[in-house]
């Protein structure tokens, strides 16, 4: 679409052709953003129409509790990437965070099986993943390594301590607070649904509804800008960091409540987080990670493993679905990029 | 020890006689088996393993045959995943489900859920009190044999590397609880304490590297006799480590019969010892025999042994080959 408008161009002065290039991005990018967002729309009224039980109440209550993991932890990383900018290759990223999880989980359960209670073992599991937060943090703020080296690092360093906790075996648990988890429910919506809810209603406000989600995206956004304001963009950074790995432990506990047990094989769930945080940017008009839009894009990914497999239709095409997904929006917010004239 | 060993083959052709007589008269009511208008929900941790598929692959078939409508879910090896699928699954309500295998620990309260949901469950190869019928091997018989195998072929005394990584898979634990129990005789055979660890993915690799490490921890030949795992992924590494290593008085001892080590077994320079093989595929088409059954209105017992055949170096060139051809036909390598 773009590349045949950007050809026309070719001969006109250059202050033309820089602005109808830009035009012509902008355009483009628009049409591609409300491609992806007709293709999810489109995807979806095929699950409403064809899918048979699709639209009960119960389904639907469904999706959301098993969207409860991937949520809190797509919210992790949308803030790492909302205070570290969205650059795929510089800007923040958190890759550690799925392992982080597992690592909390592997804490958590270890210490109820050991019969400490609920109350240690939820501390103890949140204390590790702020530790694992606090980790990326120093090594991305303090030493200044690429967020995606980084985490990447710190990746394996909590997938090896949750190998050498567990000897990677599975560890039973059961707790009071599990037992809520599992089967409580509130006016008809269960505890895991609730969960998801009101942590998105807690991420939405603080990063959209304060001063503080502004400057954050200040921090991320136009670091320099923000600088000469007297924003203090390390320690920005730094609190995304240690806010993503306060939501690998949130999502630990969900976990092991959903498994009744802490299992191997948390690593996994990486990708799905990243396909979340990044197709949810499509959701905004100027491509950048929102709570909002995250959320939609978490229960979007929900909906499709639910949708394929009341279709019958095989659970493999899903992550091509996520895969072909991810690569359209990329392909979209570096078209964004290009429009916005920055770098 | 050879008499012994000579009851125990006789013993096991009498068993399997017994069980291809049963399978004969079974055979003659499955004619009156039928699907038809049944939907049967099909649940499987994963696929990435010969037996797995095989299982998997022969559920599906026989719904399909049966006149059945299949909802087939591979989980891919994610917990998160199974459990999703099966949450959506009983919101599906199909006729009966089958589950294919999975760490029990975190199957159990949803199996209990599809149970309180009125539905008809059957599991393959996991043995559960909410399951109506578990198809399977009978795991009793493979662990004992496969340890006696060993036990023979080390002349009673010698130490053995044990892969202990999954305990939480109800066949594993029976197969390594009746290691445990055949070892009990002989006092002379000893576990190598820490015991490995297999894991998924990555079997083969890993189990390469911490065999590796262990034959170069005990240089000395004959410090170690044999290496045991639950089922032969690993034992596929574990061959190939020993013979890496060049220490063929090393032998491995596996479960399932996976293509490969079936052929390694019938290589007499391979240091696989024997492997317990099995018929995942007739185990996947019996489950749905049972499940319609008991949807026909007919009794099911609570658990169903498809006949399984160890296969070692004096026997692997006649009893390896019907497994080989079994595979080839179902077009699984």
């Amino acid at each position: 679409m773009s590349a045949s408008v950007l050809h026309s161009e070719v001969g006109v002065s250059d202050e033309k052709q820089a602005a109808a290039k830009s035009a012509g991005r902008r355009f483009g990018a628009l049409v591609v953003r409300l491609g992806a967002i007709a293709a999810f729309a489109a995807i979806m009224a095929y699950f409403v129409i064809f899918a048979p039980g699709f639209t009960s109440t119960f389904n639907l209550i469904n999706v959301v509790e098993q969207s409860a993991i991937l949520g809190v932890l797509a919210y992790g990383m949308t803030s790492v990437i909302i205070g570290g900018g969205s650059d795929v290759t510089e800007g923040g990223i958190d890759l550690s965070i799925a392992a982080n999880m597992g690592l909390c989980a592997a804490v958590y359960a270890t210490l109820l099986s050991m019969g400490y209670g609920d109350f240690l073992s939820v501390l103890a599991a949140i204390a590790v993943g702020i530790a694992v937060g606090a980790l990326n943090a120093l090594a991305v703020v303090g030493l200044g390594i690429l967020p995606l080296l980084a985490t990447l690092a710190v990746l394996n360093v909590a997938a090896g301590m949750e190998l050498t906790l567990t000897q990677n075996t599975v560890v039973g648990a059961s707790s009071p607070l599990l037992g809520v988890l599992v089967s409580g429910s509130f006016l008809g919506i269960s505890a895991l649904a609730w969960a998801l809810i009101v942590f998105s209603a807690i991420m939405i406000v603080i990063v959209h509804g304060t001063s503080f989600g502004l400057r954050l995206y200040a921090a991320g956004g136009h670091p320099e800008a923000a600088r000469a304001a007297g924003i203090s963009v390390p320690f920005y950074v730094s609190f995304t960091y240690v806010l993503s790995g306060f939501c690998a432990a949130v999502a630990s506990i969900l976990t092991v409540s959903r498994l009744s047990a802490s299992t191997p094989g948390s690593g996994e769930l990486l990708l799905s987080v990243l396909a979340a945080a990044l197709l949810g940017t499509v959701f905004s008009r100027r491509f950048v990670p929102t709570m909002g839009g995250t959320l939609l894009s978490v229960l979007f990914i929900g909906l499709l493993a639910n949708g394929f497999q009341l279709l019958n239709v095989s659970s493999y095409w899903v992550n091509g679905v996520q895969g072909a997904l991810i690569l359209l929006v990329v392909a979209i917010t570096s078209f964004a990029r290009g429009s916005e004239g920055s770098r | 020890m050879r008499n012994s060993m000579k009851g125990l083959v006789k013993a096991l052709a009498l068993g399997l006689a017994a069980a291809c007589s049963l399978a004969a008269i079974s055979g003659a009511s499955a004619e009156e088996l039928s699907l038809k208008g049944k939907r049967i929900g099909v649940s499987a941790i994963g696929t990435d393993h010969y037996w797995d598929l095989m299982a998997f692959k022969g559920i599906q078939d026989r719904v399909k045959e049966l006149g059945g409508e299949v909802i087939a879910l591979d989980a891919g090896r994610k917990d998160q995943q199974q459990i999703a699928q099966l949450q959506t699954l009983i919101a599906q309500k199909p006729d009966a489900i089958i589950e294919q295998l999975g760490n029990l620990e975190v199957l159990n309260p949803w199996l209990q859920k599809i149970r309180d949901a009125g539905i008809p469950l059957f599991t393959v190869d996991t043995a559960t009190p909410h399951a109506i019928n578990n198809t399977t091997s009978n795991n009793y018989n493979i662990g004992a044999e496969i340890a006696l195998q060993m036990v023979a072929d080390m002349g009673g005394k010698g130490n053995v590397l044990v892969f202990n990584g999954f305990y939480s898979v109800p066949v594993c634990k029976i197969r390594y609880d009746q290691l445990k129990y055949v070892l009990t005789s002989f006092p002379d055979v000893k576990i190598v304490e820490p015991e490995l660890r297999d894991v998924i993915p990555n079997t083969v690799q890993s189990a390469y590297s911490n065999v590796t490490d262990m034959l170069t921890k005990s240089p000395e030949k004959g410090s170690i006799g044999a290496v045991w795992a639950c089922w032969d992924v690993p034992q596929i590494g574990a061959t190939q480590a020993v013979e890496a290593a060049g220490r063929n008085e090393v032998k491995t001892y596996g479960i399932d019969g996976s293509p490969e080590v079936i052929k390694m077994v019938m290589d007499p320079k391979s240091s696989a010892g024997a492997v317990a093989a099995q018929q995942p595929y007739e185990i996947g088409k019996t489950s749905v025999d049972n499940a319609a059954k008991y949807l026909a209105g007919q009794k099911v017992p609570p658990f169903t042994f498809v006949p399984s055949v160890l296969i070692n170096k004096e026997n692997a060139a006649e009893k390896g080959k019907p497994f080989l051809d079994a595979a080839e036909k179902a077009g699984v390598k």
